[in-house]
């Protein structure tokens, strides 16, 4: 009875779908699998997808949780200094109101800004690292959002609504594309050890299949729910699948071989080979010592260690044709990038995490050849305040920030958009969230307003009714 | 204005129109791909007309036009050109421009055809979920010895239509484990199976559908379904996911009005206004008020905590309040109609407001039930008392001088002022009318005249004072309060609920306890703080007791002027302790009270109508919408009391005869969740973008037997699970050729044949523990907090539960938002943020994955094993097969297992009783697709 049926050995999607000799036909299996789909429902068809040649196949989303401050970081304002400590709103007119309604004076960076490379962009003294890197950044400087609370702009950032339950950006793109690797998910979360207010529900497929919610992964034995065997031994858990699978073709003919039943039979060869997949991913001991010095593997500050790890995962999660890579920020013991106080120790510690790397990352991509392919975002749900809270720290605010894009499709060197003087609200060239989903989408070919499914009687987009793809950055 | 001159023209020709055409005319003209705001400005007149906020500009007055306003930047709603301001020099031309007059030629003014009004009317004309349901006559059929009932008929008459033959009956294993699952959720015990193979008797299917109507079990089961409408959760999500009060109240609700099969509408009416009910349903037993339990529905969805802006917040929340209202009850979308006139549907953009305004009119609160009227009849002994003792003052020659200030926003001098509610047994219905006596604090005993005083008659009761909603005009309250204990006052602005749990922005707008702590003595407190934030918002008040202290409450003002209204006059002949045998025997009463019983509930407020957001701004208001039901279903007809919110009417006007929605919608989800796809699919949405009905003359039909037969849904259910169609088998009929099902009947949608479906997350759950032994079939309660895996982390994380859930079933598990059950997810329980009548049934390998490694699956695995070492060996395999799949196993299948029992025992080197090999033959079971799914 040993039908040989769970090997290790990785298959291939083709292989996969040439398996059907279990009375499923390919087209069958990728639409009950629900590979990709806008369309598909409504009886129209599967539609030709993409809508447009994409300029890149996998998003790296390096997700800020907490408001980064981009004044203190991408978005250079020397009017900071020159009217530092002087009151606020006298300075610089009506100010909205704040989540913590404790408006100190005007405040300066802590931090020295310098221009970098041939395009000049101003990156202050926090990033080093990604400084090299300017000439392949696109900064954004005139983001907004809707919200001022930390939840709502998470999901608004994710989602497109500041409310749970919408399904977030990489479930949208798994849907949209499907994955090229089936023995991983399409939407990978690397939790870096913070989870965003919020929760797990920022990585969502809600109405779209379940198949394409973020999975979580983090570093440790399991690094995914239910990846491991239970079982002491792996012939154990081999000769149940292999009995598994006789009883279920026993069966077969009970069920009239009704289609949804030959997917689930299907899945467990997926799930078996998900079992090696995910720990391979994992298992880093492969990479050289450069690599892992280039990432910030050996750095002395731990972590350093945890976010290198995690963007030299996210490189690997690429390499195997995962779509969308998201990942959250360790724990550096300051709430996050949210410094409503001690603005320089937290943003410090947060930078010294993250900055090499992100910049090993890009390195590394470059290298590889896979930044071409690879869009790589830096953003937070936020920005913070020119005006200090308290003595020492900055508040949240959604009227204008920095997001950076790097990599596939997108123009290196440039920027767009303008903050006021003071980089309190946007004033040029003003970005919605839902214009950075809409361009995000476009890159990878999909065209927002077409990419939709039709839920509680309205065709739902990522973007809802708006999104404007900003040309201005693509390459 | 007159004639322009040559030079004004020359001016709007040189600086104002390319600024139009280059940063306005994207959106605003008639060559504008998607018009925005309803505003055109490529013609004086369009301008003049303005678009959704009204005229663009006014001319000669640029400080009182929109238009200029809007491209100063000055308002942040209204900021245009969207993406960049002006340069300052061409925000200049166009006020200079304005206050010229607005100079414009003559020229030719193309109209844009998509200025078209919304036709409401037409939309209702062409749609039929508007018009009502219409008797049908059973149709003829040609097999007729196929039809058990009515709802045969229908389905047969269609199938013959197309040539096609229903499917033959399926076998009696099949439809027992079918029924039963659908009806309780769990599978049949291999003992019912059996009793019912060896019934041969006539009804033995009858006998089987009442045992499973009449099984505690099946209220479980139906409740589940409806929570999944009512979006129903214990924890608010956002940041830290607070506990929402007494959430389970309204989930038991659920089970036991299944069970008793309270008709639909008033079941409905028990949602939409069960705190209104002239005559509530109280059950005899518990004493518990159904009725005002059922509206705690309203507020079990998502809430924010510490929002910037707190009316935004409030106007969100009544979104999805009816959103979910109108799926679940009127299968429509109608909160698509909140910033714009539906697209597809005959919904306006008033009738969103018009239903808003019934919300605006309500209030939450966690109401005080009291079962059997045991602290009412406490209370009448108490007030005796009180009123006894009362007399003592009087006969003493105690009284106290005139009372204070007028201009208060209340005084009680003259009793409760109009708008003002108590509820609860602690305030008393009106304020002190003379000194009196407070039983419930022995050191000041005695109360002046025009107090509203909560321990008049105990220490232990609880209860509310609230004021009618009103414009707050000044940044502080004062309260001039005498208070002990645990007590609380505070400002309720737009609704906002959430500074219980965290007063980030909210800071002094709530007092608690040891802040409203006087000892006993009257003194200013003052409600403040952040309250200055919120002048000009809607707010009332409301002062709590909450059964331990008292709170009296002599003047809510503005300001605080000292007055004199205390000095009590006690003559020296005042003897105290002749208070004292009545405090002794009040108290005595007191003791034996019961605490009042706790829910979450939607009550009156102040009866108010809400206006039309302009494009669902809150911060740009239309015209008042009166409170009344949708237009389409001649809501216009519906007469609202000046004195009370109007829900009680708005129900009523729903389970009214004839009505196109309510009893369609209805019993189009039961048929959905017999059957797997409702006869109108998209069961949440009967509109344009839904999808047409497969068998309108059957839903007619049901619906109209529905409500004819007094709305009861076990009727229903009896009948649709006996009927003929509901025992066909999953296999056709083979006189169908396969090309011929191609051609016509593809889906299944005829229902040629019954449609093989996986059960739901809970009852696959529910079956493991079923078979395991594990299951606790207690009914009812506080919910078990869900096993917590290593990757659920997160602000507001709760307690960890136990693996197994205490054996409860699913439904008891709690459902925390950010920390709902992995497993249950995993099998497509949805996010509980909207109404979902059709879940999704996705097939995935992270299911494999649950089923084949998570620990649960594993231990329950073990724990069946264990319990079928009971049997003999012979036995063991048959019995499994029994239990999980209500038959016997196959010869073939006893192989296969035997083998990989003897593959098993191989790597193991055990024997053949080991617990380990049985634990494993289980779990296989388990992963059998048969475990999940239904034929």
């Amino acid at each position: 009875m040993h039908c040989n049926r769970f090997t290790a050995r990785p298959i291939t999607r083709r292989e996969l779908l040439q398996q059907g000799a279990h009375g499923i036909g390919a087209v069958a299996l990728a639409s009950l699998m629900n590979d990709r789909a806008f369309g598909a429902q409504g009886g129209t068809g599967l539609q030709q997808l993409p809508h447009y040649p994409p300029k890149a196949k996998n998003v790296i989303f390096l997700y800020m949780d907490g408001g980064p401050s981009h004044i203190d970081t991408f978005d250079y304002k020397p009017a900071l200094e020159k009217y530092n400590g002087r009151n606020a709103s006298e300075v610089m007119g009506k100010l909205e109101p704040t989540q913590f309604d404790n408006v100190g004076t005007i405040m300066g960076s802590p931090w020295d800004f310098k221009q970098h490379g041939e395009s000049g962009h101003w990156v202050s003294s926090l990033f080093p690292h990604v400084a090299k890197h300017a000439d392949k950044l696109a900064v954004i400087k005139s983001c907004t959002s809707l919200f001022s609370e930390h939840t709502a702009a998470n999901y608004f950032l994710h989602t497109g609504s500041g409310l749970q339950g919408r399904p977030s950006m990489g479930a949208w793109v798994g849907y949209g594309l499907g994955s090229s690797n089936q023995n991983l998910p399409g939407f990978v979360v690397l939790n870096g050890g913070l989870i965003p207010p919020g929760g797990l529900d920022n990585f969502n497929s809600s109405f779209l299949p379940a198949t394409y919610q973020g999975s979580i992964f983090k570093a440790g034995k399991e690094p995914l729910a239910n990846i491991v065997p239970m079982e002491e031994k792996s012939v154990l858990q081999r000769n149940k699948l292999d009995a598994l699978r006789s009883l279920d073709d026993l069966a077969a003919g009970h069920f009239n071989r009704d289609r949804a039943i030959e997917a689930a039979v299907a899945n467990y060869e997926t799930a078996f080979r998900m079992q090696t997949a995910v720990p391979d991913l994992m298992d880093l001991r492969g990479e050289s010592e450069a690599t892992r010095r280039l990432y910030g593997l050996e750095d002395p500050y731990d972590k350093t260690q945890i976010f290198g790890r995690q963007c030299l995962v996210a490189r690997r999660l690429v390499e195997r044709g995962v779509r969308f890579v998201e990942l959250t920020c360790p724990d550096v013991g300051g709430d996050r990038w949210d410094q409503h106080s001690e603005l320089r120790e937290g943003h410090e510690n947060n930078c010294k995490a993250v900055d090499q790397p992100i910049a090993g990352l890009l390195t590394d991509l470059q290298a590889r050849g896979l930044l071409e392919d690879t869009l790589v975002v830096w953003a937070g749900e936020f920005g913070r305040t020119p005006f200090a809270q308290g003595a020492n720290g900055r508040d949240h605010n959604p009227f204008g920030f920095t997001v950076w894009m790097a990599g596939g499709g997108v123009k290196g060197g440039v920027s767009y958009g303008e903050t006021d003087e003071f980089g309190y609200k946007a004033v040029q060239d003003r970005v919605e969230m839902h214009d950075l989903h809409a361009t995000i989408l476009y890159l990878l070919g999909l065209e927002h307003e077409k990419s939709t499914f039709r839920f509680g009687g309205r065709d739902m987009r990522l973007t809802d009714v708006h999104g404007r793809v900003i040309k201005e950055i693509l390459a | 204005m007159g004639q322009p001159s040559d030079a004004e023209l020359e001016f709007f020709e040189r600086e104002v129109r390319p600024v139009l055409a280059n940063s306005c005319y994207e959106c605003h003209s008639v060559e504008a791909k998607k018009v925005k705001a309803g505003l055109w400005l490529d013609s004086r007149a369009a301008i003049l007309e303005g678009g959704d906020n009204g005229p663009a500009i006014v001319p000669g007055d640029p400080e009182a036009s929109l238009l200029i306003e809007t491209i100063r930047y000055q308002n942040v709603e209204l900021e245009m050109p969207p993406k960049s301001k002006l340069a300052d020099n061409q925000i200049a031309a166009l006020e200079k421009w304005v206050e010229m007059g607005a100079p414009w030629p003559e020229e030719e003014v193309k109209v844009d055809a998509r200025k078209k009004a919304f036709d409401l009317e037409a939309r209702r004309a062409e749609h039929w979920c508007w018009q009502p349901p219409v008797h049908r006559a059973t149709p003829e059929v040609q097999q007729t010895d196929w039809p058990l009932n009515p709802v045969d008929s229908f389905i047969l008459a269609k199938l013959e239509e197309g040539g096609l033959k229903p499917a033959p009956d399926t076998d009696r294993r099949s439809w027992i484990r079918r029924v039963t699952f659908d009806l309780i959720g769990l599978p049949p015990s291999p003992e019912e199976v059996k009793d019912f193979l060896t019934d041969e008797d006539e009804g033995a299917f009858e006998r089987v559908v009442e045992r499973l109507l009449a099984s505690p079990h099946y209220g479980e089961k139906w409740a589940r379904h409806w929570m999944d409408l009512m979006r129903y959760g214990e924890g608010y999500g956002h940041e830290f996911d607070y506990s929402i009060p007494h959430a389970w109240r309204y989930r038991d609700y659920l089970i036991q009005a299944f069970n008793e099969d309270v008709p639909y509408d008033q079941f409905l009416i028990e949602h939409v206004a069960g705190d209104q009910i002239e005559k509530p349903r109280v059950d005899p037993e518990s004493g518990i008020n159904q009725s005002l339990v059922a509206t705690g529905s309203w507020w079990l969805g998502e809430s924010v905590h510490a929002p910037t802006d707190v009316r935004g917040d409030e106007v969100l929340r009544m979104d999805n309040q009816i959103d979910v209202f109108s799926k679940s009850f009127l299968g429509l979308t109608v909160s698509c109609a909140r910033c714009h006139d539906h697209k597809f549907d005959a919904i306006s953009t008033a009738d969103f407001y018009a239903l808003a305004g019934f919300l605006q009119s309500s209030r939450r609160t966690e109401a005080l039930m009291d079962p059997h009227g045991k602290i009412a009849a406490g209370v009448a002994q108490l007030e005796q008392i009180q009123s006894e003792a009362s007399h003592l003052l009087e006969d003493a020659g105690i009284f106290d001088l005139p009372p204070g200030s007028p201009d208060a926003i209340a005084n009680f001098d003259g009793g409760l002022p109009a708008g003002w509610s108590t509820e609860g047994f602690a305030f008393p219905s009106a304020p002190t009318s003379s000194i009196a006596v407070a039983l419930g604090d022995a050191e000041n005993p005695i109360v002046p005249r025009g107090v509203v005083h909560s321990g008049l008659l105990a220490d232990r009761l609880s209860g509310y004072l609230r004021s009618p909603t009103f414009t707050l005009t000044e940044p502080e309250i004062h309260l001039r309060v005498a208070g002990k204990g645990n007590v609380s006052a505070r400002v309720v602005i737009d609704g906002y609920y959430m500074h219980s749990f965290h007063q980030l922005l909210f800071g002094g707008t709530i007092l608690q306890s040891s802040a409203l702590d006087t000892g006993g003595k009257y003194e200013w407190k003052t409600l403040g703080g952040d309250l200055r934030k919120y002048v000009g918002h809607q707010v009332y008040l409301e002062f709590e007791d909450k059964g331990e202290g008292y709170l009296a409450i002599d003047e809510v003002s503005y300001g605080r002027a000292e007055h004199s209204s205390f000095n009590l006059l006690v003559p020296d002949r005042f003897d105290a302790s002749s208070l004292q045998p009545y405090q002794k025997k009040a108290a005595a009463i007191a003791e034996g009270l019961p605490n009042a019983v706790r829910t979450l509930a939607l009550v009156d407020g102040t009866p108010e109508n809400d206006y039309v957001h302009i494009r669902g701004s809150h911060r740009s208001l239309g015209d008042e919408v009166t409170r009344r039901g949708l237009s389409a279903l001649d809501g216009e007809e519906l007469s609202v009391p000046s004195d009370a919110s109007g829900r009680l009417q708005l129900a009523k006007s729903l389970v009214s005869g004839g009505h196109p929605l309510t009893a369609r919608v209805y019993v189009n989800r039961l048929w959905h969740y017999l059957f797997g796809v409702g006869i109108v699919p998209s069961v949440d949405d009967f509109g344009v973008m839904g999808q047409e009905p497969s068998h309108l003359e059957l839903l007619d039909w049901l619906a109209l037997d529905f409500a004819e037969k007094g709305w009861s849904t076990k009727e229903m259910i009896r009948q649709l699970v006996l009927s003929r169609t509901y025992r066909q088998s999953c296999v056709a009929d083979p006189a169908n050729s396969p090309s011929l099902i191609e051609q016509v009947d593809p889906s299944n949608i005829l229902l040629h044949k019954a449609r093989v479906r996986r059960l739901p997350a809970e009852s696959i759950r529910d079956s493991i523990l079923s078979v395991s032994g594990t299951l606790n079939p207690k009914v009812g309660g506080g919910s078990v907090p869900v096993y917590l895996t290593s990757f659920m982390e997160g602000r507001g994380m709760p307690q960890s539960g136990p693996l197994d859930g205490g054996g409860r079933r699913s439904l008891y598990l709690a459902i925390k938002r950010n920390f709902l059950s992995p497993f249950e997810a995993a099998f497509d329980r949805p996010i509980p943020f909207t109404s979902i009548g059709r879940r999704s049934v996705s097939n995935v390998p992270a299911q494999s994955l649950t089923l084949m490694n998570d620990p649960f699956v594993i231990q329950e695995a073990a724990r069946w094993g264990k319990q079928l070492l009971e049997v003999s060996g012979e036995d063991r395999i048959a019995r499994a097969f029994e239990q999980a799949f209500a038959r016997p196993p196959l010869e073939v299948e006893v192989e296969v297992f035997r083998e990989f029992l003897t593959t098993q025992q191989e790597s193991y080197q055990c024997g053949p009783d080991d617990e380990r090999l049985w634990a494993d033959f289980c779990h296989l079971l388990i992963n059998k697709k048969e475990f999940i799914y239904l034929k």
